[in-house]
C-alpha cells in the first residue's frame, strides 16, 4: 500500500480522503465539512487526525493531490499551497485535479452533468461532464462566464442535464428559465466535492504529471515528473489590474502560465 | 531557575495553587502525586522564592499537564512558559511524543500562553468544570521531541533554521544558523510585475508566490548545502503584510512543518526588520530605539530587550516608501520612487522650495506624510498653470529634504527620550542616502550610534525573519497548525487560538 492524500479547499466546503497508489479508486476515509474562510486553518490539523486514525503519519504518504480550482482565489491557493509545503517536505510527487471535476463525480449521476462554481461578481465557472459508471468525462476546459450565456449555450444541446455547484445557490433561476424541465438538480447536501469524489477526480486526471502517470513510476522519477515546484491554481481569471490593463489595450488572449501577464504585456 | 519539585517546596507550591483556582489540589493529592514514578513536578524559581509550578503525567506516548499555576505577582515573567519548555524536555525523557491537556474556555492568558507553544485546539468537553459549568478546551501540541530538540538546539546557538518570508512582493527563504550565521539567502522579486501598475497589485503577489516558492526554498536548501532532515525548525513570516501574500507562505511552512514534524515558528515582519540590524553588527544591544521605513510601515520603536517592543509613533497616513512612490507617479517618474527620486535630489536643491515639515512640532512621535504628498501636488500643478517647466531635481530634493527633517527629528526625540546609545534604521527606505546621513549626523551630536543595515537586509529578505526566529525558539515559543495569517499583526502580540 502507498497511501495518498488528497484535499481541496478551493471553496467554503472543505474536504479530504486518503486513496492508495496501488488501488485506482480505493478510498481508505473520506471527510469532508463546511469551512468558511477557515480552511487556512481547519485543513492540515484535520489531515493530521484523519490520518492518526487510520494509523497514519504524514511520513507515510507517497504522493499528494490538490483540487487546483477554479473557486476563490484565496481559498485555492491556500489548498496549492499547503500541498506544495506537504509534497515538497516529503519529497513526494504532487499532483492536481480539477475542484469541478471531484464536484461532478459527487453528483454520481448518468448522463450529461454541468457544475456550476460560484465565480462571484455575478460570474460562475462552468463545467460539463459526461457521467458514467462513477466516471465523470470534461467535455470543454474550465473558463469564467456569465451565468445567461452558460444557460443558453447549455440549452443549445438539447439534452437532459444535471445541475449541481455552488453557483446554483445564486443562478439556478437563469439556468431553469433557459433548460426548462430539461434541467434536474443534485440534492443540495450533495453540490460540493466530498473525499471519495476527490480520489476520483485525482484518478480520472490525465495528461504528463498526473496521479494515473506518476503512480506506476518509482518516488524520485515520480517526484521528477511531477515536481511540487510545478503545479499551479487554476485561476481563469486574470488580477483585476490586469483585467483592467487588457480592456484598456482592447486585447482579449488566453490566460498564461501562472495567471500573471508577466512584465512585458504591454509592449 | 526551574528544578524538580521536592515535597520541601510543598507548603509554598500549595499557597500558589489555593490562590490560582477555586477547586484546588488538596495537600495529599500533590504529596501522593509527587512520590509517583508516571509523574514530573516542577517549580520555578525567582530570586531564590518559588514562584510558579506544574506537573505533567506520562501514560505511554502521550504527556498530561494535570497542572500549571504561577504566584499572581509573577505572571507574564514568562515562568509559565518556561515551566512548560521544561516539562516538554521531561516527557520526552520519559518517551513522550506530544502533551495535551484540558483548559477553561476562558482563560485566555492560558489560552495565548498554549498558542505560543504550538498548541492546536482538538477538542471540547462539554461542561468540564463542575464548580461553573464551563467547557474545557482539549488541546494538543505538536511533536515534543523535535520540537524541545529544537529549542535546546537554540539555546545553545546550534539550531539550523530554513525562514521563509512571503508578505509582500519578494519571495525570500534563508537558511541560518544560531540566528546569526547566515547559511544562504535568496530572494526572488516580482518588482518587474508590478511596477507597470505603479505599485504592488496584491492578487498578482499572491500568484507570484505561490509560483515560486518551492523554487526558491529548495535554491536556498541547496546554497545551504543542507535537506530538511538537517533542520531544527521551520520559520515564516505571520504578519503584518499582505494577507493573500502572507497565507502563501504561512500555508507552505505549514504543510512543511507537518511533512518533516519540525517546530514551525512564527514571525513578525517587522520584528524581523529590527533583527536585521543584529546580521550586521553582532554586539548591538538593547535598549535600542528603531526606525522602520519602507513602502508599506513608518513607525518608531522602543527595543528595551530583545524580544519586548513598545511603539512609539507611526505614520497616521502614508508609509515613507509610499510618499516617494505617489510624488515620482506625479513626476512621471516611475516605480518605485525612492531609488529615482534619491537620485535626482543630488542634482537638486533641498531649500528652493519650501515644503511643509507635519506634524514637526506635534508634540508627539507620530508622523503624517498625506499632506506634504498634497503640497507636492499643488506646488506642480500652480506650475503647470503657470506654464513654467518643472524643476524636478529641485522638486525631488525639496520633498525628500521634509521627509528626512521629520524623520530626524522624531528619531532624536525617541532616542534621547529614551536614553538608548543606539538607533536602528530599518527597511526599504533605509537605502535612502539622505536619510542615512541626516540621522547618523543628528544621532552622532548625542553620542547615540546609528545601524543601518546593508540594502540587501533593509529591504524584504528571510534571513531577518530567521534572525528573530532564533530568540522565539529559544524562549519555546512555536505555532501550531492552525495558525493563520494575522495582516495587521502588532508587535509583541500573543497569537490567537482557534478552535
Amino acid at each position: 500500500m502507498r497511501p495518498f492524500l488528497a484535499f481541496d479547499t478551493a471553496t467554503d466546503h472543505l474536504a479530504l480522503a486518503v486513496g492508495d497508489l496501488d488501488a485506482p479508486g480505493e478510498v481508505l476515509i473520506a471527510r469532508d465539512m463546511p469551512a468558511p474562510r477557515a480552511a487556512n486553518t481547519v485543513v492540515l490539523p484535520m489531515a493530521e487526525r484523519m490520518l492518526a486514525t487510520i494509523a497514519l503519519a504524514p511520513a507515510d504518504l507517497a504522493a499528494i493531490a490538490v483540487g487546483r480550482g477554479p473557486g476563490s482565489f484565496t481559498g485555492v491557493r491556500i489548498g496549492v499551497a499547503t500541498a506544495k509545503g506537504l509534497a515538497h517536505g516529503l519529497g513526494v510527487p504532487l499532483v492536481g485535479f480539477g475542484t469541478l471535476d471531484a464536484v461532478a463525480l459527487a453528483a454520481r449521476a448518468e448522463g450529461l452533468v454541468g457544475v456550476l462554481g460560484d465565480a462571484m461578481r455575478g460570474e460562475v465557472y462552468p463545467a460539463l461532464f459526461r457521467a458514467h459508471a462513477g466516471t465523470a468525462a470534461r467535455v470543454a476546459p474550465d473558463r469564467v462566464a456569465h451565468p445567461g450565456d452558460v444557460a443558453a449555450e447549455w440549452a443549445a444541446l438539447d439534452e437532459p442535464i444535471m445541475l449541481t455547484g455552488n453557483g446554483l445557490i445564486k443562478h439556478a433561476e437563469v439556468l431553469i428559465a433557459a433548460l426548462g424541465a430539461r434541467a434536474t438538480f443534485v440534492p443540495e447536501g450533495r453540490r460540493r466535492p466530498d473525499g471519495a469524489s476527490l480520489v476520483a477526480a485525482a484518478w480520472a486526471e490525465s495528461g504528463e504529471g498526473t496521479l494515473s502517470a506518476v503512480a506506476g513510476l518509482s518516488r524520485p522519477d515520480a517526484c521528477g515528473a511531477a515536481h511540487p515546484q510545478t503545479l499551479l491554481p487554476i485561476y481563469t481569471r486574470l488580477s483585476d489590474a490586469e483585467e483592467a490593463e487588457r480592456v484598456r489595450a482592447g486585447r482579449a488572449g488566453t490566460l498564461p502560465h501562472g495567471g500573471v501577464a508577466g512584465p512585458g504585456a504591454t509592449a | 531557575m526551574i528544578r524538580p519539585m521536592l515535597e520541601a517546596d510543598l507548603p509554598r507550591v500549595l499557597e500558589i495553587e489555593r490562590a490560582s483556582f477555586a477547586l484546588p489540589w488538596s495537600e495529599g493529592m500533590l504529596r501522593d502525586d509527587l512520590a509517583r514514578s508516571d509523574r514530573v513536578w516542577r517549580v520555578a524559581e525567582s530570586g531564590g522564592r518559588v514562584v510558579a509550578f506544574g506537573g505533567i503525567m506520562v501514560v505511554s506516548s502521550e504527556a498530561h499537564v494535570m497542572d500549571i499555576a504561577v504566584e499572581c505577582d509573577h505572571r507574564r515573567e514568562g515562568h509559565a512558559r518556561e515551566l512548560l519548555v521544561g516539562l516538554m524536555a521531561d516527557a520526552v525523557a520519559r518517551g513522550a511524543a506530544r502533551m495535551t491537556l484540558e483548559v477553561r474556555e476562558s482563560n485566555a492568558e492560558a489560552l495565548a500562553l498554549y498558542a505560543s507553544c504550538g498548541f492546536d485546539v482538538a477538542g471540547r468537553r462539554i461542561g468540564y468544570y463542575p464548580e461553573t459549568g464551563e467547557d474545557a478546551l482539549v488541546l494538543w501540541s505538536r511533536p515534543l521531541v523535535t520540537q524541545a530538540g529544537a529549542v535546546a538546539a537554540a539555546r545553545a546557538g546550534d539550531d539550523l533554521v530554513l525562514a521563509i518570508e512571503t508578505s509582500c512582493d519578494e519571495t525570500a527563504a534563508s537558511v541560518m544558523r544560531g540566528g546569526r550565521e547566515e547559511l544562504a539567502s535568496v530572494v526572488a522579486s516580482q518588482i518587474d510585475f508590478h511596477a507597470r501598475f505603479g505599485g504592488v497589485v496584491p492578487e498578482i503577489a499572491s500568484r507570484k508566490h505561490t509560483e515560486a516558492v518551492v523554487a526558491v526554498v529548495a535554491e536556498a536548501l541547496g546554497k545551504a548545502g543542507v535537506g530538511f532532515g538537517d533542520l531544527h525548525a521551520i520559520a515564516v513570516t505571520q504578519g503584518p503584510g499582505l494577507v493573500g501574500a502572507l497565507v502563501v507562505g504561512l500555508a507552505y511552512a505549514k504543510g512543511l512543518a507537518l511533512a518533516t514534524g519540525l517546530p514551525l515558528v512564527g514571525v513578525n515582519h517587522l520584528e524581523g526588520h529590527i533583527y536585521a540590524a543584529r546580521l550586521l553588527d553582532g554586539d548591538l544591544e538593547p535598549p535600542l530605539v528603531a526606525l522602520l521605513v519602507s513602502g508599506g510601515h513608518t513607525l518608531l520603536v522602543h527595543v528595551p530587550g530583545w524580544g519586548r517592543y513598545e511603539l512609539l509613533g507611526r505614520t497616521l497616513d502614508d508609509a515613507a516608501g509610499e510618499a516617494f512612490d505617489k510624488v515620482a507617479k506625479l513626476l512621471g517618474l516611475g516605480y518605485p520612487g525612492g531609488p529615482v527620486i534619491s537620485r535626482l535630489a543630488d542634482s537638486g536643491d533641498p531649500a528652493a522650495i519650501a515644503f511643509p515639515r507635519p506634524m514637526l512640532r506635534s508634540g508627539n512621535l507620530d508622523v503624517s506624510l498625506s499632506g506634504l504628498k498634497t503640497a507636492v501636488i499643488q506646488y506642480v500643478e500652480a506650475e503647470r498653470a503657470a506654464g513654467r517647466e518643472l524643476r524636478v531635481p529641485d522638486i525631488a530634493a525639496s520633498f525628500q529634504a521634509a521627509v528626512v527633517d521629520v524623520q530626524v527629528a522624531k528619531t532624536l526625540r525617541a532616542a534621547t527620550g529614551h536614553r538608548v546609545k543606539a538607533v536602528v534604521l530599518a527597511g526599504g527606505v533605509a537605502a535612502n542616502p539622505a536619510l542615512r546621513e541626516g540621522l547618523r549626523a543628528a544621532l552622532a551630536a548625542e553620542g547615540i550610534a546609528l545601524s543601518v543595515p546593508p540594502f540587501g537586509l533593509c529591504t524584504d529578505n528571510a534571513s531577518m525573519i530567521a534572525a528573530a526566529a532564533h530568540d522565539h525558539l529559544a524562549a519555546g515559543r512555536v505555532l501550531g497548525l492552525s495558525a493563520d495569517a494575522v495582516p495587521n499583526l502588532r508587535l509583541g502580540a500573543e497569537p490567537q487560538i482557534s478552535e
